[in-house]
């Protein structure tokens, strides 16, 4: 019997390689690409104001900057409340040059793709670093150790001249084949390359994760004493875990340095590294589209919050700013409450859908 | 094949001796079986050989390789694997995926070529998928393969704990309590499987276990622990005989 490739109907494999395929029917795939093709597609058709562009935009880099966070806590299982250093050393990598060699130096503007990349090494090598006592250390010890990281990145650009003590130092206008990038494209621009990076980093951790360069890493989270046993080394894994989180987290840096056209110390803070972890827990710790749930799920209730305070705001008097105080609130209402009932993250309600719709109509 | 000796190891613990120099010969392609009471030091013993801890004093050979100072990583993949008495399953993956994570050392990709999953990738990948699926097959585990293991009952994981050794393609297996815990026909399929290990693939097995029954019928070569140190050695009938032993295990007249 020929084997139905649309719809799943049985298993039908007659090799092993077979097995391997990330979309098992064409169906899968098909609605894969049209969403992917939906999202390249939707400025043609509508044009949202610069305010919500902004919004997209830092979603994406959000969620560039989480597929490497839940590469580190979710699939390695290694806490790291040092996330927003990793991405702010992505970032003053490319202020560097522009501190160097001038804002709008042919290098910054013309070669970015490079120093993006150049960013994601710099990430990957202070991330190894970082990781270095995970050859001893293990759980929160190992926390407290990227806390450190934290706490020795914010002050030490706080205290060098090279940065200007943490204060705005700017990026210039990139240039594309269509020459410069001008005002009214900038965001547009890099929402779509951004969106470039987050489908290829997404595709290419979904490799890692069928290959052992990915099972080692859950390995490791599940019982390093048994991955030791497998032959691989625990510590060297995690240091190598750390490494890629911090390449992936240093692209996200770039990103946002060029985004906002400049980098400043605030967007690099303890604040922004736990708002991180939060994104990865709402989003689902150890799955693979969690890093893509979290970033929107608060990104968009930051919005909400915003819109209620204004709403709000007309009631109370003129003085209060009602959105400074209910951000912190509701944020961490939401965190505890998707600890408590949800700890799985929205990724799961995403199973529990699939699962549901797979079957439909039947039951069984 | 390469023989696994253990001459004068002792391991202390502060001012306690959890094995004073212990002497064993590991036969390759025997069933060799470590017994004794509770806290002889059997587990100690298997823990120092695979390299999660390391001897006080004294060698461990194999062949002509010290693994006195060995880490379990670099034991693991000079042949010699282990199977841990407490399971130490990763238990949120599945059966596959844990045997898969046994084949780590033979998959020869490079992280690149992970990244784009290229062809290489997928070969090495599918090769060692048939690999993993002999082992399936040998240890009949067919219908739990796609079964996250923490979901399994606790016989089943004991033999995927089993087979997970296995998969390393180990030249000496060391065996820690198997069927602990297990009832008869489970304990009767553990058997069944640890001399075909020995017979059809002619892996050496060293055996840590309580049930004497089962020692006694199935060992070419038995060590016996107390406290610490070798009160008996030989084959089975021989120890069955020895005084020293039968004290330890029965006690004073």
């Amino acid at each position: 019997m020929a084997a139905n490739r649309w719809l799943a109907t049985g298993n039908y494999f007659t090799s092993y390689q077979e097995e391997q395929r990330i979309f098992f029917t064409h169906l899968d795939r098909s609605v894969f690409m049209v969403f992917i093709a939906l999202l390249f597609l939707w400025p043609y058709f509508f044009t949202l104001s610069n305010k919500y562009m902004l919004v997209i935009d830092n979603i994406l880099i959000a969620m560039v900057a989480i597929l490497g966070l839940n590469l580190v806590t979710g699939f390695a299982g290694l806490i790291s409340i040092g996330h927003a250093a990793f991405v702010g050393v992505g970032a003053y990598t490319v202020a560097s040059f522009a501190r160097v060699l001038g804002d709008s130096h042919v290098v910054v503007t013309h070669f970015w793709p490079l120093l993006i990349l150049l960013a994601g090494c710099t990430g990957a090598v202070f991330g190894a670093i970082v990781g270095l006592p995970a050859l001893r250390l293990k759980h929160l010890y190992l926390a407290i150790a990227t806390l450190s990281f934290q706490m020795i990145f914010t002050w030490t650009i706080n205290f060098m001249r090279f940065f200007d003590q943490g204060q705005t130092i700017s990026v210039g206008r990139v240039f594309w084949f269509f020459g410069k990038v001008a005002r009214k494209q900038h965001y547009l621009f890099w929402y779509y390359v951004a969106l470039i990076l987050v489908i290829g980093i997404g595709l290419m951790i979904r490799n890692l994760m069928r290959t052992k360069y990915g099972r080692c890493l859950v390995a490791v989270r599940d019982n390093d004493r048994a991955a030791d046993a497998m032959g691989m080394h625990p510590g060297l894994t995690k240091v190598y875990a750390f490494a890629v989180g911090g390449f992936i987290a240093g692209v996200a840096g770039a990103l946002h340095a060029y985004l906002y056209r400049g980098v400043g110390i605030e967007s690099f803070s303890l604040h922004e590294s736990i708002t991180y972890l939060a994104m990865a827990i709402v989003g689902g710790l150890g799955t693979l589209h969690g890093a893509f749930w979290g970033p929107v799920a608060i990104k968009m209730l930051d919005l909400q919050v915003e819109h209620l305070a204004e709403v709000a705001g007309e009631m109370l008097p003129a003085n209060m700013n009602l959105a400074t105080a209910l951000r912190p609130l509701t944020f961490g209402l939401v965190i505890v409450l998707f600890l408590m009932f949800e700890p799985r993250g929205i990724a799961n309600w995403w199973r529990i859908v699939r699962s549901y719709t797979k079957l439909w109509p039947f039951r069984y | 094949m390469t023989s696994l000796s253990i001459s004068e190891v002792t391991l202390t613990f502060g001012g306690l001796n959890a094995l004073t120099a212990v002497d064993m010969e590991i036969e390759p392609g025997l069933i060799t079986s470590v017994i004794g009471p509770n806290g002889a030091g059997k587990t100690s013993l298997l823990n120092c050989i695979s390299g999660f801890y390391h001897p006080t004093r004294g060698n461990i050979t194999y062949g002509d390789r010290s693994l006195t100072n060995a880490s379990p990583h670099s034991v693991s993949i000079l042949g010699i694997a282990r199977a841990f008495q407490n399971l130490e399953l990763f238990s949120g993956m599945t059966v596959l995926d844990n045997l898969l994570l046994a084949r780590h050392k033979n998959l020869s990709y490079s992280f690149f070529q992970a990244l784009f999953f290229s062809g290489k990738t997928s070969r090495v990948e599918a090769q060692n998928r048939a690999y993993v699926e002999d082992v399936i097959d040998f240890m009949e585990l067919e219908p739990y393969r796609k079964h996250t293991v923490g979901s399994l009952a606790y016989g089943i994981q004991k033999r995927v704990e089993v087979a997970r050794a296995l998969t390393l393609g180990p030249e000496v297996l060391l065996l820690d309590e198997p069927m602990a815990g297990m009832n008869i026909e489970e304990k009767e399929d553990m058997v069944r499987f640890v001399l075909d290990i020995q017979k059809e693939r002619g892996t050496t097995v060293v055996l840590v276990e309580h049930d004497l029954g089962v020692v006694m019928d199935i060992s070419d070569q038995i060590y016996v622990l107390d406290f610490g140190e070798v009160i008996g050695a030989g084959k089975p009938e021989e120890v069955a005989r020895n005084p020293k032993v039968i004290e330890a295990y029965i006690g004073e007249e």
